[in-house]
């Protein structure tokens, strides 16, 4: 069995995680010397774009039309596509507020008018997922060396990773810390993909919620011990919407809704 | 068993000692917590109650690897020290016992019986907060599963030996320690009528396992499912907790596969789910259903006693109160003081994308 052959892509965000994988100096010609890199952009110009792919690592939103069609092709070419970094896995911090119809009012703001743009018509900011069969992801923002290079680890051995189905909390008490939630403070962990080793949390920061929210979470139970230690709901559901993604913003909608109604505002 | 006396002043010296069987581990400050932390013995706190995470971190680490493998060859990997563990209360003993019935009966775990090997236990007694309920789970005092263990007299310890082990250890310390009076008798026994009178928590945990098994379909289970986070702070924090999985893990540097074990819950999802996907319990409220039947039933059949050690870490862990006294109190029907219990109680309707 020769190299594997993988390409590295982005679509619609900050580019951070491209250059996270740039970043893993030290480890860089071990990549290299495992994978036959046909397609990295950030990295190298040179790139052949017709080979078929064993792995494609896509970072970003999809959110233009070029990033659509971008996408397609990729997908099509590649055995195992991989979402990296929030954007891609769960649409970024540009979907948080997605689904609430007020898209086109933003984006003429910020533009001023719906035709401003010409390169490539837009589309509401969503994840891979959206669109395409997506076969493995590695949240965060921006993905971390560490887990990636355990992710490459896997997919060089043809084992195709799954993100751990545990919150942040579980590391978080692998590395003995208080509970921040139990000093009052407003801490995600319990809502939030595991993976980053509760990188926040040990240094007394509560989570911010950036490996994106974890499958069946219990935000409603999160939402009201929140608001029963003080926090406004309208503050608890910011928090809860800046790395919440396309899904939550949707149960958001009717958490915020439910809560407005029992305090009778 | 034998029993010394070891003068409060000689307490440094003592731990000093006892260092040269292995790395020294014991109580330290960790915001306003516990951590058992490989420090010097003035930094150890002797009045310390409860650490955040028991000392089944020492004999089934959070994370460790378990194997190595590479290039068609594998090897176990152990990772294991000589160390001296001090500070375990009588709760946090007896969980060591239940955590040796466990990893040496059906399946003697190599990696758990090294490291149990390699410790020295030094115990130290305790007087109970607001949280404590070792007086309900007939564990407030141990008999077996220490080397060593000191009692907290004010001027002085009384050190119990608890093994030929921790008799063999003495001998590194022998010119610290003393033979007991009549006198440090009557204070002992004094001790343990006030340590008696000091817990707070009061409820009739005895007939847990009946009560338990009559409630099976209680709504209490429903209601503690909908605040629970599934966030497995409680089965990390409790001191017979278990459970494990393992993954493997490969570094491209040494092109080295790792095969790693860590803490798992069954509080988790994935925890229940087989192959196809179906999970056997997909609700929280079945799955913390099976973590208290376990514990407190399920655990009694299988070895003879419940594993919950009244320790109190899962009082003073869940976010949202889901612990052995309120979930105790709620099948009793006494109404308990706990978060999961206000919220089954608020008219808060939210639908769930």
């Amino acid at each position: 069995m020769g190299k594997p052959k993988i390409g590295i892509y982005g679509l619609t965000g900050c580019a951070g995680d491209q250059l996270n994988i740039i970043n893993c100096e030290d480890e860089l010609l071990k990549l290299f010397d495992i994978f036959e890199i046909k397609s990295f952009v950030m990295a190298s110009s040179a790139k052949d774009e017709e080979i078929e792919l064993d792995v494609a690592f896509v970072e970003g939103s999809v959110s233009t039309e070029k990033d659509l069609e971008h996408l397609q092709e990729i997908r099509k070419k590649s055995k195992i596509l991989v979402a990296i970094g929030h954007c891609a896995v769960y649409g970024g911090v540009q979907s948080m507020f997605m689904g609430n119809e007020e898209w086109m009012e933003r984006y003429k703001r910020v533009y001023g008018k719906e035709s401003a743009v010409t390169l490539t018509p837009p589309l509401e900011p969503k994840p891979l997922a959206a669109y395409v069969k997506v076969d493995a992801v590695l949240p965060g923002c921006p993905i971390e060396k560490e887990p990636f290079l355990k992710l490459a680890g896997k997919l060089a051995h043809g084992v195709v990773p799954r993100v751990p189905d545990y919150p942040v909390c579980a590391e978080c008490k692998w590395k003995e810390n208080e509970c921040l939630l139990l000093k009052g403070e407003i801490c995600l962990g319990p809502l939030t993909n595991s993976g980053c080793g509760a990188i926040c949390p040990s240094m007394n920061i509560g989570c911010i919620g950036c490996w994106g929210p974890i499958a069946k979470e219990n935000m409603k139970s999160e939402a009201m011990l929140l608001m029963e230690k003080g926090f406004d709901m309208d503050e608890v559901a910011k928090r809860f919407a800046i790395f919440g993604g396309v899904e939550r913003a949707e149960a958001l909608k009717s958490l915020v809704s439910s809560s407005t109604k029992e305090s009778g505002k | 068993m034998r029993v010394f006396k070891l003068k409060r002043e000689n307490f440094i010296p003592f731990m000093k000692g006892l260092s040269k069987f292995g790395e020294l581990w014991g109580p330290v400050r960790k915001g306003d917590r516990y951590v058992y932390a490989n420090e010097p013995p003035e930094k150890f706190v002797l009045n310390a109650i409860r650490t955040i995470v028991p000392a089944k971190k020492f004999f089934l680490p959070q994370k460790s690897t378990i194997l190595k493998f590479k290039n068609n060859e594998w090897r176990e990997h152990y990772d294991v020290k000589k160390r001296v563990i001090f500070g375990l209360h009588p709760c946090d003993i007896h969980a060591l016992n239940i955590y040796h019935k466990f990893y040496t009966r059906l399946y003697p775990d190599p990696y758990y019986l090294k490291n149990r090997e390699n410790t020295l236990i030094v115990g130290l007694s305790c007087l109970p907060d607001e949280n404590c309920f070792c007086h309900l789970t007939d564990t407030e005092t141990v008999n077996e599963g220490f080397d060593l263990f000191l009692t907290d007299l004010g001027d002085k310890f009384l050190v119990w030996v608890g093994s030929p082990k921790g008799d063999e250890s003495l001998k590194l310390v022998k010119d610290l320690i003393e033979d007991t009076t009549q006198k440090d008798i009557d204070e002992y026994v004094e001790w343990r009528k006030k340590r008696r009178s000091m817990f707070k928590v009061s409820l009739d945990l005895e007939g847990m396992p009946e009560i338990l098994t009559f409630n099976y379909d209680s709504p209490i289970w429903e209601q503690m499912g909908t605040a629970c986070l599934s966030c497995g702070t409680c089965t990390m924090v409790c001191p017979s907790c278990t459970c494990f999985d393992v993954d493997d893990e490969f570094d491209i540097r040494t092109d080295e596969m790792n095969r790693q074990r860590y803490w798992y819950s069954c509080v988790f999802r994935e925890y229940s789910m087989v192959a196809g996907g179906h999970n056997f319990r997909e609700a929280r409220s079945e799955r913390l259903k099976l973590w208290y039947t376990h514990k407190l039933v399920g655990f009694m059949s299988e070895y003879g006693s419940p594993a919950c050690v009244g320790c109190g870490r899962c009082v003073v862990s869940c976010p949202v109160d889901i612990n052995v006294i309120t979930v105790a109190k709620a099948l009793l029907k006494e109404k308990p003081d706990a978060f999961w219990a206000r919220m089954a109680s608020s008219n808060v309707e939210v639908q769930h994308a």
